[in-house]
């Protein structure tokens, strides 16, 4: 924008420098070189008159002085003519003595020339000779010199004006130079100034999205200490209680007469205990499973999926390749959850009964894949569900990456992708 | 197509073929039937074996390289056309031969005998230009040759004789460096007056060393030398001549004139007369119709060029090119300078046309001289042919592009105001580089068309018959004064053919050095009938003739009706 205004201020000083230069070429220049030629063609008639008199005195024609009197008309005549154009170009301002100099030179001129044009009528050729001598050549010769002076100061003029001329040149020049300097810094600082204001969004937006990873982490950790908490408080405290319950209404069982009443009262009891028992510890086994403390990921999946299996109807394909290193750990529950979540999305949103599970141990890289042939994305979601940000956040928690892809045979895959480095150290780490 | 634009299509391309076309037909036939017309150099089967003597014998006189003219006349009066021929001589001092004008009888069957002796022509002079007129009106036409040193009238007896009159006519005692003259009845008492153009003051004495290289002597250019102003004679009809010079208004010291022409400027039937000058300018003395002129070149616009330059003036000769009944004026100049063709824009004034009519660039490289306006394929429109040579045989060594010897032109006009130049067309024979100076038409065969005769500096003169090949037709006027002077000399003709109009009028002069032939013609085309021909004769009478055939010449004398001849 301020690039935008200096180009139309300059363009509008340019214009009135450039019109000013017109007009003063106009007015002075050209003008003045037009008076200088009438002034030349002035001086030329002086001249020719001259080339007529030296031929009048000559005296080597046939003809008497009248002869030449035609001559001196279409001279005066275009003397006139001239005269009365460089009067209306004139530039230079003529004092008053310079204007009646050459007006009166002239009169007497043609006075004298028709004074002795009249004696030649009259014979009187001699005097009439002596006095071209005498009087004409020299009014000729004040009057050339007159004309002479005013061309020398047409030209002085002139000289001025081209100065003028070359002055306003070099401000125009100067003012182009300056505008372009100007330009230079003006685009200079407003970039500048762009970088900078860029640099700090995108520090502010790194800063927001680290912000707001550690928070994500942060909540995962959270959660998933949580769930193993509440696990383990299920397994070991409501599990020990309901154990001993169902030990205890055992042996009152036991105490109690068969075929009576309450025996079969606490033989119910104690069945709901057992069953209480055992939705406990699936409960437990669900918020967390204790087989991957206990027994690693590989294990913990092959635990898993037939339970998915049993309780969603899926039929799922687990093909398992490489050397496996061990996973567990906060490694080993963050990609049990991208897992689970994974069948979750399938089982909701496929619409297919079939899944195929890809867990491979590469040399520097575990590589697991969740592949339906259901619905798949119509489009990637503008704005994803929690469970797809989980396993991203997830996925950044492991350092790895994760890959949400179409298929060949349509439906999704979700590839993840671990490095052992990170794999390995993170398997040490317990959540918090 | 329509097939009439077909067939115009054609017709302009074979009147103006590109210059690789012309170059093309000139290269397959010499003189290309596509042209409607050829000119074949006839000169040696005609039997003119002319060679100008310019003198010039290394010591760089000025006359030398600008001589010398030529005409056609019918100086027996048998209805032929006969060739003159003026020459130089050599210098005092420097005698090598004798040489003589030539003057060639026509033998009525394409050949001439030289009877320059018989006919009393055999006398040294330094020739220049030739004017030819009947001044004593005894139907025998008279001639003027200007020279270097006094110019000679030679007086025909009517008995194939010239007696030089100079003395007794009143033109002797006069030396000047005359040039170009011409005859006109400028006052219309029915006698022919003389106008003469003089260059500069020059003289071998006063000669002036001029180079171009600070060592070695070169041709002056006219600023070296002081002017001479023009004379005019008023022929007293008793045999003698006036000098009216000064007391008519011409009287010009500053004046260096070359060409001059007659024309009635502001169509008031009073002869004016067009002068060109070299370096100075030319001049328009338009006629007070009381003995005196009036130089009116600057405001007819046609004393400068464009630029507001006096330009290097040497041939001249008016004619109504564009048929619009007002007469445009060609200028030959020098090289550099341009021809100068000033078309009439009415109210007596010019407007120089020579650019945007096509023959202003072509002539920049090219020094003119003689220069004549005529109908050289019979199609209705005026062409112009000019003569081309340099003064200075070093040329090349300065301007490269700019030859001593330089083709001639022969511009033809489309009817439309517009020229091509078709030289090369036209074949070797024409086109070939020379030093061209003078330039003259006339039809010395009869055949309707007007053939040229070119003359060359310190070189032989050329004979170009002009023969027809697409049947255009013509009509020629032999006009012949009772009250008017005998020759007609300023009778203006109009012919009307259909939309066809054309204007002609009968003058001397003209061109350089040079005279072409008085009866008029008229190219028709294919027309074969002129509807209506108007007289104006210089006695303020006018006749009007209607349906004419076409084919033949008509001779008109004053007041006593028009005779068709058998053919031309």
């Amino acid at each position: 924008m301020i690039t935008l205004a200096a180009v139309v201020a300059y363009s509008w000083y340019i214009t009135i420098q450039i019109a000013g230069l017109r007009n003063l070429q106009n007015n002075l220049t050209d003008r003045s070189r037009r008076d200088s030629l009438q002034l030349l063609r002035i001086q030329n008639d002086l001249n020719s008159l001259a080339v007529a008199m030296r031929d009048m005195l000559d005296n080597d024609e046939p003809y008497p002085l009248t002869a030449w009197s035609a001559q001196f008309q279409r001279i005066r005549s275009d003397l006139d003519d001239a005269l009365r154009l460089e009067e209306q170009l004139a530039v230079t301002s003529r004092t008053q003595e310079q204007k009646e100099y050459l007006a009166s030179s002239l009169a007497q001129f043609w006075d004298a020339a028709e004074r002795i044009f009249a004696l030649a009528s009259d014979g009187k050729d001699k005097d009439a000779r002596d006095r071209i001598r005498l009087s004409l050549q020299a009014r000729q010769a004040a009057l050339s010199t007159a004309v002479a002076r005013l061309l020398v100061q047409n030209n002085e003029r002139e000289e001025q004006a081209a100065l003028q001329v070359a002055q306003i040149y070099d401000r125009v020049e100067r003012q182009v130079y300056l505008f372009f300097t100007a330009t230079l810094v003006a685009i200079l600082l407003t970039s500048l100034y762009l970088i900078r204001s860029n640099r700090r969004l995108f520090t502010q937006l790194a800063s927001l999205s680290n912000l707001r990873s550690e928070l994500a982490q942060q909540l995962i950790s959270t959660q998933e200490s949580t769930l193993r908490y509440i696990s383990r408080e299920l397994h070991d405290e409501f599990g020990q209680i309901l154990t001993a319950i169902g030990s205890m209404l055992g042996r009152s069982e036991k105490h109690v007469p068969e075929g009576s009443p309450l025996r079969a009262e606490l033989h119910e009891i104690r069945d709901i205990a057992q069953t209480t028992l055992d939705n406990v510890r699936s409960l437990s086994q669900a918020l967390h499973p204790v087989m991957l403390d206990e027994a690693g990921l590989e294990s913990t999946i092959d635990w898993y999926l037939p339970v998915v299996e049993k309780q969603t109807g899926i039929v799922i394909s687990y093909e398992k390749s490489g050397a496996a290193f061990p996973m567990n750990g906060s490694a080993a529950i963050y990609t049990y959850r991208i897992l689970q979540e994974a069948l979750n999305n399938v089982a909701r949103h496929a619409g297919v009964q079939q899944a195929w599970i890809r867990l491979r141990f590469l040399p520097d890289t575990l590589e697991m894949e969740v592949e339906d042939h259901g619905k798949g994305f119509a489009a990637p979601p503008s704005k994803p569900g929690i469970g797809l940000v989980a396993m991203r956040e997830r996925a950044q928690l492991l350092g790895g990456s994760i890959e949400l892809l179409r298929p060949p045979d349509g439906g999704t895959l979700v590839r993840l992708k671990v490095p052992r480095e990170k794999a390995e150290s993170n398997a040490r780490e317990e959540p918090q | 197509m329509k097939r009439r634009f077909f067939l115009q299509s054609l017709a302009g391309f074979a009147s103006f073929p590109a210059p690789g076309v012309s170059e093309i037909l000139a290269g397959v036939s010499p003189q290309s039937p596509a042209l409607g017309f050829r000119l074949a150099d006839v000169t040696s089967a005609a039997g003119i074996q002319f060679k100008h003597n310019s003198g010039a014998y290394g010591g760089k006189l000025l006359p030398e390289t600008l001589g010398s003219g030529c005409a056609f006349l019918d100086y027996d009066a048998d209805g032929w056309l006969d060739v003159l021929l003026i020459n130089g001589r050599d210098w005092p001092g420097h005698k090598r031969m004798r040489s003589t004008l030539r003057l060639y009888r026509n033998n009525r069957n394409g050949t001439f005998t030289d009877v320059t002796r018989p006919a009393g022509l055999d006398i040294e002079m330094y020739g220049m230009g030739v004017a030819v007129g009947d001044y004593n009106n005894d139907g025998f036409p008279d001639i003027l040759v200007t020279c270097i040193g006094q110019n000679h009238l030679f007086k025909n007896t009517g008995k194939g004789r010239f007696i030089d009159v100079t003395r007794a006519s009143g033109l002797a005692g006069r030396s000047a460096f005359s040039t170009s003259a011409l005859w006109l009845d400028y006052d219309r008492d029915g006698f022919l007056d003389l106008f003469v153009c003089n260059y500069v003051k020059w003289s071998p004495e006063r000669d002036v060393f001029c180079s171009l290289d600070g060592k070695h002597k070169s041709y002056c250019t006219p600023e070296a030398y002081r002017g001479e102003t023009c004379w005019l004679f008023h022929n007293r009809g008793d045999g003698t001549f006036e000098d009216v010079t000064a007391k008519c208004g011409i009287f010009d010291s500053s004046s260096k004139s070359l060409g001059v022409t007659l024309l009635d400027d502001d169509q008031d039937d009073w002869p004016d007369l067009l002068v060109a000058n070299d370096t100075q300018p030319n001049k328009l003395y338009r006629n007070q119709r009381n003995g005196t002129f009036k130089d009116v070149a600057v405001e007819a616009g046609i004393a400068f060029s464009t630029e507001g330059k006096a330009r290097a003036g040497m041939g001249v000769d008016v004619a109504d090119f564009d048929n619009s009944g007002s007469f445009g004026v060609a200028i030959t100049n020098f090289d550099n300078e341009m021809i100068g063709l000033y078309r009439s824009t009415g109210r007596g004034n010019f407007e120089d046309v020579a650019v945007p009519a096509g023959v202003g660039l072509i002539s920049r490289n090219t020094l003119g001289f003689g220069c004549v306006f005529f109908d050289a394929d019979l199609d209705g429109a005026l062409d112009l042919a000019v003569a081309n040579g340099h003064i200075d045989e070093t040329v090349r060594n300065i301007r490269g592009n700019v030859g001593y010897a330089q083709p001639p032109q022969l511009f033809l006009n489309n009817g439309k105001g517009v020229f091509h130049n078709v030289a090369d067309a036209l074949g070797a024979e024409f086109a070939h580089a020379k030093v061209g100076r003078g330039l003259a038409y006339g039809d010395f065969d009869r055949d309707g068309d007007l053939d040229l005769l070119l003359t060359t500096n310190n070189g032989p003169a050329f004979l170009f018959r002009n023969d027809q090949l697409a049947g255009n037709r013509s009509i020629r006027f032999r006009l012949v004064g009772t009250k008017s002077n005998r020759d007609a000399i300023g009778s203006l003709v109009r012919i009307y053919s259909g939309a066809l109009v054309q204007s002609r009028i009968v003058k001397t002069g003209s061109s350089y050095l040079s005279q072409s032939e008085l009866p008029l013609t008229f190219g028709l085309g294919k027309r074969d009938m002129v509807e209506r021909v108007v007289i104006q004769w210089p006695s303020g009478r006018t006749e009007e003739y209607k349906g004419l055939a076409a084919g033949r010449t008509y001779e008109c004398l004053e007041g006593k009706g028009i005779t068709p001849q058998d053919g031309f």
